[in-house]
């Protein structure tokens, strides 16, 4: 499954249009009565806000002229009382499509997010981790200026616009009609030009992502660039990624802007027309100056807001290209789905292996037709060279990934066809690569453990010392409250996988797979591990990855893995003859 | 913060002059609508020079918004650059310390963010606030002269908007905080979710992490919520004055046309100007909010920039012998004592194995060795010079460290393996095939020009590590410095490696971080570290006679020792 997400297939330009367009209704199907209530007042604000020139001119043409003061301020007060009127329903707009906005943002944002939780380890292996994090942080952001700023007033100003239309059109047809052939204009150019704008936005965006890629790459493995004096190398690349950073961000940013200046000259130009062709008019007899200011307010009032549109307009377009990005995570697929289990064994091995294969997604096939079984309550160890196949057999079981051929088999049932939390709550799996949230030593050993999330410390000690995890807890300084990071040295790789340790043996799990999970802990607190899996329930199946050979003596069975083929050693002694003598491929 | 702008004065100068010439014209426009509504109405009108003047002037005006437009994309990008330059360029001189310390996710906020307010603030404050305020000026000068009396009351609404916005934008900035604060804490709950994603699926956990999302989320939502309702006045509080305003000019203006003492072309041309004096108003307000974000960012950016380097003084060139001496060095994280008082000698040319439990000090001890990381006290001298003294390019090449943790470039597997530069072909398939990487390298389709990934995840536990131990090795060290580096690889391929190295690297000074007294047996030095102290050193024999610590660790390793070559 390609889950590359720079390598994602472009769709056909109207098919993505329409999901784009499908997607963005789906989150706002909710605020539909919300959105009624918006336009409503958008429409009304639109409606008093235009009234006024015109109102004006009349007053001017009527009062002005005839030089009745007292009607001068007898609509002035009329003018006030629709500006309160006006001012309330502005405010209410403001509010409610705020709101909308926000609260879709915080839906697209939900959505990203667990359309993330959804996919496999697959996709998280296909991609960057840089690339990814300024998708989601990045791109939501761009989103997010567009809901919360930007998308108000383009609503807004399109309704002003529109309602100045009419009025230009209804006031006098013919001299607005040509006071509109500028904005023809404009559409035909900002039709013409946008895909091309919206091209150098996604290249810009793109530019960012790999920007941010880069500087997580080189500071994550800061040591490595100081131990082996390459703080160039930090510096040439970053370098690099600037300068194309830079470069993408000229290109759209000039293209950006060639909206602004275009629409205001074909402003002024529809000023001039009205102008021309008023002054025209009025000679004619057809036209009087009262309107003809007015006429002109009106022309500001359809092209002013066109203007504000033009900065809008490449807010929408970054906010569309970010979009497009976030759009091809959400289109993804998780590809290991339940399926309906077909075999149903009887007296099944707890695990078993029937003909598989596994070929990763570059065509590298790891493992041949495998077929071994696993019984309940038995101790396997797994060894052989790297890259022989172990991790992945491993992840297989806890079904990481789906076999190529074959099938895996759990109690005699296809795994594929186990509910997801029904087969991890059986499936233990201490991970090559501990993990830590940010957070205290309790958060992370109780992490995804539900039945023990309310145990209260003294509790929780309790239960610690009967598992024998005691001795283990003892090697952080403030035991269970000891704060622990992601990143960082601020505890050894022996500690993360002392952590990861409990936190998988305190789930109780009914297979429980080390993955040469203990490889950087000393040999007398890794005796002490041992001694706590033993106490493990007796139905409990272990399965151990390890070079370490006195971590695979207990082993009932120990499997021989190399070049993606499995051979039962009979003994250790037999298993280590393999070690020594086997041929390898690795 | 106006200071970043010094070395791009002349690109601000004609940002500035573009803008305060587009604006100007800008304002020629009412002029003429008004003098051709008063010249039509004298009956001298001329449509030529309407439309002349009009096309002359609109012309100006687009030439001079896109120069406006184009120039301050350029001047903002430039700033933005060399800023991000500037910034890693000092990171990369900065020691590995500091880079834990200041926390590499923060860093890169510095580089990304912070300095995209700082290009946000360039490119669209100092040209719109200059030009604003000389717009409101202008227009100001303007009416004043076609009327004062009628100016003064229209030119009150600008200290009332002003005031608006100063009222709510400062109530806004606390909410502004916490929205960043908050975006920090969303992007770490997603940047785990994502650094975490193997172990979440393993333990099915990701209903969980959508919790802990939503949280974040929910309140992210609750504090845009808060800022619109407090942006939701803003707004219609400016218009509803600025139509108080054309209120008055109706009322006001009205009165004076009505008294003869006003034309109604410039009765007009007030509308317009109106039109006009709003805008910059709200610019500036805006502006201000721009400003703030990007002298917040900037703070954080001299943060950075203002950080003391720790500058590498050393000058001696010699080549090391590989004589280490340890003196009395001890090293604390935060409070807690890492290593406390530790002295021994590596002698030159010799293998010395440093033994001990978990969170012993072991891998930092390597790192003081390596010189990324200084003792709070004692000293370590290299050939009987502290190691500081030396040049930190010669110094370098001599040393090649193992760390435990594999890091792989996302480069080919050439330019990770001579990842510090000049290697040689043959240094490279000498190391290759010390570290029995050979046969793996023939399996690639484009052997040593194979582009390997990020975070090594095509590459298995083991292939990294002896990626990691060419990589040392390329550099034909004087000492070798390894840190549990077998923890991965296999029994045989571990004997074959080590042998491999005292073949083909014979004149080496070893010093080896290991759980595996098996393989250090032989070694003349072995040091038992435990909690940060030495418990004991010497030879194998010497340490099983003389310390029980030693004993019981070897005795938790002898139950296979009897199938050891």
């Amino acid at each position: 499954m390609n889950y590359n997400l720079n390598k994602q297939k472009e769709e056909g330009k109207n098919a993505s249009t329409f999901s784009s367009l499908k997607m963005f209704l789906a989150l706002i199907k909710e605020e539909k009565k919300t959105l009624w209530f918006a336009f409503f007042f958008i429409i009304l604000n639109a409606f008093l806000s235009l009234f006024g020139p015109y109102f004006i001119a009349h007053t001017i043409d009527t009062y002005v002229a005839a030089k009745n003061y007292h009607g001068i301020m007898l609509n002035a007060l009329i003018l006030l009382a629709i500006y309160i009127v006006a001012f309330g329903a502005n405010y209410l707009q403001m509010i409610l499509m705020g709101g909308v906005g926000q609260r879709m943002l915080f839906s697209l944002r939900n959505a990203v997010f667990n359309k993330l939780q959804s996919l496999p380890v697959d996709f998280f292996h296909q991609n960057k981790a840089g690339d990814l994090i300024s998708r989601i942080n990045n791109d939501t952001d761009k989103l997010n200026i567009f809901f919360s700023q930007s998308l108000m007033q383009f609503i807004g100003n399109i309704i002003t616009m529109l309602g100045s239309a009419i009025f230009l059109l209804t006031l006098n047809f013919p001299l607005g009609l040509a006071a509109l052939v500028p904005a023809v204009l404009i559409w035909i150019f900002t039709k013409s030009t946008s895909p091309w704008v919206k091209r150098r936005n996604a290249l810009n965006l793109k530019s960012v992502g790999a920007l941010s890629g880069e500087v997580q790459e080189s500071l994550d493995n800061y040591k490595v660039i100081v131990a082996f004096n390459r703080r160039d190398y930090f510096r040439k690349k970053f370098e690099e990624a600037n300068e194309d950073n830079y470069k993408t961000s000229v290109d759209a940013g000039i293209s950006n802007n060639i909206y602004l200046p275009v629409y205001s000259f074909a402003a002024n130009i529809g000023q001039l027309i009205v102008l021309g062709l008023g002054i025209y008019l009025i000679t004619k007899g057809a036209f009087t100056i009262g309107l003809l200011i007015g006429f002109i307010a009106y022309v500001n009032n359809f092209y002013f807001p066109l203007r504000h549109l033009a900065g809008l307009w490449a807010n929408f377009q970054v906010a569309m290209a970010g979009w497009d990005r976030i759009r091809k995570i959400l289109n993804l697929e998780n590809n290991l789905t339940v399926v309906e289990n077909k075999v149903q064994e009887e007296n099944p091995a707890y695990i078993e292996f029937r003909d598989v294969s596994f070929t990763y997604p570059n065509g590298k096939e790891v493992l041949h037709h495998i077929n071994i079984k696993l019984e309940r309550g038995k101790t396997y160890a797994f060894v052989g060279p790297t890259g022989g196949g172990k991790t992945t057999m491993a992840s297989l079981i806890a079904r990481l990934y789906d076999t190529s051929k074959g099938h895996v088999l759990l109690e005699g049932r296809d795994i594929r066809s186990f509910e997801a939390d029904e087969r991890t709550r059986k499936i233990g799996f201490i991970l090559q690569e501990p993990f830590l949230f940010s957070g205290t030593v309790r958060e992370n050993i109780l992490y995804g453990n539900e039945n023990l999330q309310a145990y209260t410390n003294g509790q929780l000690a309790k239960l610690i010392h009967e598992s024998g995890l005691e001795t283990l807890l003892g090697r952080f300084e403030q035991g269970l409250d000891t704060q622990v990071f992601t990143t960082g040295d601020s505890i050894s790789l022996g500690q993360k996988q002392l952590i990861a340790f409990m936190r998988a043996v305190l789930r109780k799990p009914e297979l429980i797979i080390l993955d040469e999970a203990t490889a950087n802990i000393d040999t007398i607190t890794e005796k002490l591990l041992s001694d706590i899996l033993l106490k493990l329930p007796a139905s409990t199946t272990r399965v151990v990855i390890a070079h370490r050979l006195n971590t695979i003596e207990n082993a009932d069975e120990i499997f021989f893995v190399n070049s993606g083929k499995v051979t039962p050693a009979g003994s250790l002694e037999d298993a280590v003859n393999m070690l020594l003598h086997g041929k390898r491929a690795s | 913060m106006f200071s970043i702008l010094k070395p791009y004065k002349i690109w601000i100068i004609g940002l500035v002059i573009a803008a305060l010439v587009g604006n100007g014209v800008n304002l020629v426009l009412p002029k003429i609508i008004a003098s051709t509504i008063d010249s039509y109405n004298a009956g001298n009108y001329s449509l030529k020079t309407l439309v002349i003047s009009f096309l002359v002037a609109s012309s100006l005006i687009f030439i001079f918004t896109y120069l406006q437009s184009i120039l301050q994309t350029y001047a903002s990008e430039k700033v933005a650059k060399d800023l991000r330059a500037k910034i890693s360029d000092k990171i990369s001189q900065q020691s590995y310390s500091y880079v834990l310390k200041a926390n590499p996710s923060k860093l890169l906020t510095n580089l990304t963010s912070d300095v995209d307010s700082i290009k946000m603030f360039v490119s669209q404050a100092v040209a719109t606030i200059i030009s604003s305020f000389f717009v409101i000026i202008a227009i100001s000068v303007i009416i004043i002269h076609l009327n004062w009396k009628l100016a003064l009351p229209i030119l009150a609404i600008i200290p009332i908007i002003g005031g608006t916005f100063f009222f709510v934008l400062g109530k806004v900035k606390v909410q502004f905080k916490r929205s960043r604060e908050n975006i920090d804490r969303l992007n770490r709950t997603i940047n785990e979710s994502i650094m975490g994603s193997s172990l979440i699926r393993v333990i099915n956990s990701q209903s969980i992490e959508f919790e802990k999302f939503l949280t974040v989320n929910t309140s992210a939502r609750d504090i845009g919520m808060a800022i619109l309702r407090m942006f939701a006045w803003l707004i219609p509080i400016i218009v509803f004055v600025s139509n108080i305003a054309v209120i008055v000019i109706l009322a006001l203006g009205g009165h004076f046309v009505v008294q003869g003492s006003m034309s109604v072309g410039d009765f007009a041309a007030f509308y317009s100007y109106l039109a006009l004096l709003i805008f910059p108003i709200l610019m500036i307000g805006f502006m201000s909010n721009i400003i703030a974000q990007a002298s917040a960012s900037y703070r954080r950016i001299s943060e950075v920039l203002n950080a003391p380097v720790i500058v590498a003084e050393g000058k001696d060139e010699s080549t090391l012998t590989g004589k280490i001496e340890i003196q009395e060095v001890s090293l604390n994280y935060g409070d807690k004592p890492v290593l406390k008082n530790v002295s021994f000698v590596v002698g030159a040319k010799s293998h010395t194995a440093i033994i001990g439990p978990t969170a012993a000090g072991k891998s930092q001890l390597l790192y003081l060795l390596s010189n990324i990381i200084k003792p709070a006290s004692g000293k370590i001298l290299f050939d009987g010079k502290s190691i500081d003294t030396y040049d930190c390019n010669t110094f370098y090449k001599q040393i090649g460290i193992v760390f435990q943790d594999s890091v792989i470039f996302n480069l080919s597997l050439r330019e990770n393996i001579a990842f510090s530069g000049e290697a040689s072909e043959e240094a490279i398939q000498k190391a290759i095939e010390t570290a029995e990487l050979k046969e793996f390298v023939d399996t690639l389709p484009a052997k040593l020009d194979t582009v390997v990934s990020e975070r090594g995840s095509n590459l298995s536990g083991g292939q990294k590590q002896r990626i990691m131990l060419a990589r040392a090795l390329v550099l034909e060290p004087k000492i070798l410095l390894l840190d549990d580096f077998t923890a991965r690889i296999d029994r045989k391929t571990e004997n074959k490696i080590l042998c491999n190295i005292e073949n083909n690297y014979p004149h080496i000074t070893i010093v080896s971080v290991t759980q595996k007294i098996a393989s250090i047996k032989h070694f003349e030095k072995i040091v038992l570290l435990m909690e940060g102290e030495i418990i004991a050193e010497g030879t194998h024999k010497e340490l099983l006679e003389t310390c029980p610590e030693y004993v019981q660790v070897y005795n938790s390793q002898r139950s296979t020792s009897h199938y050891e070559l």
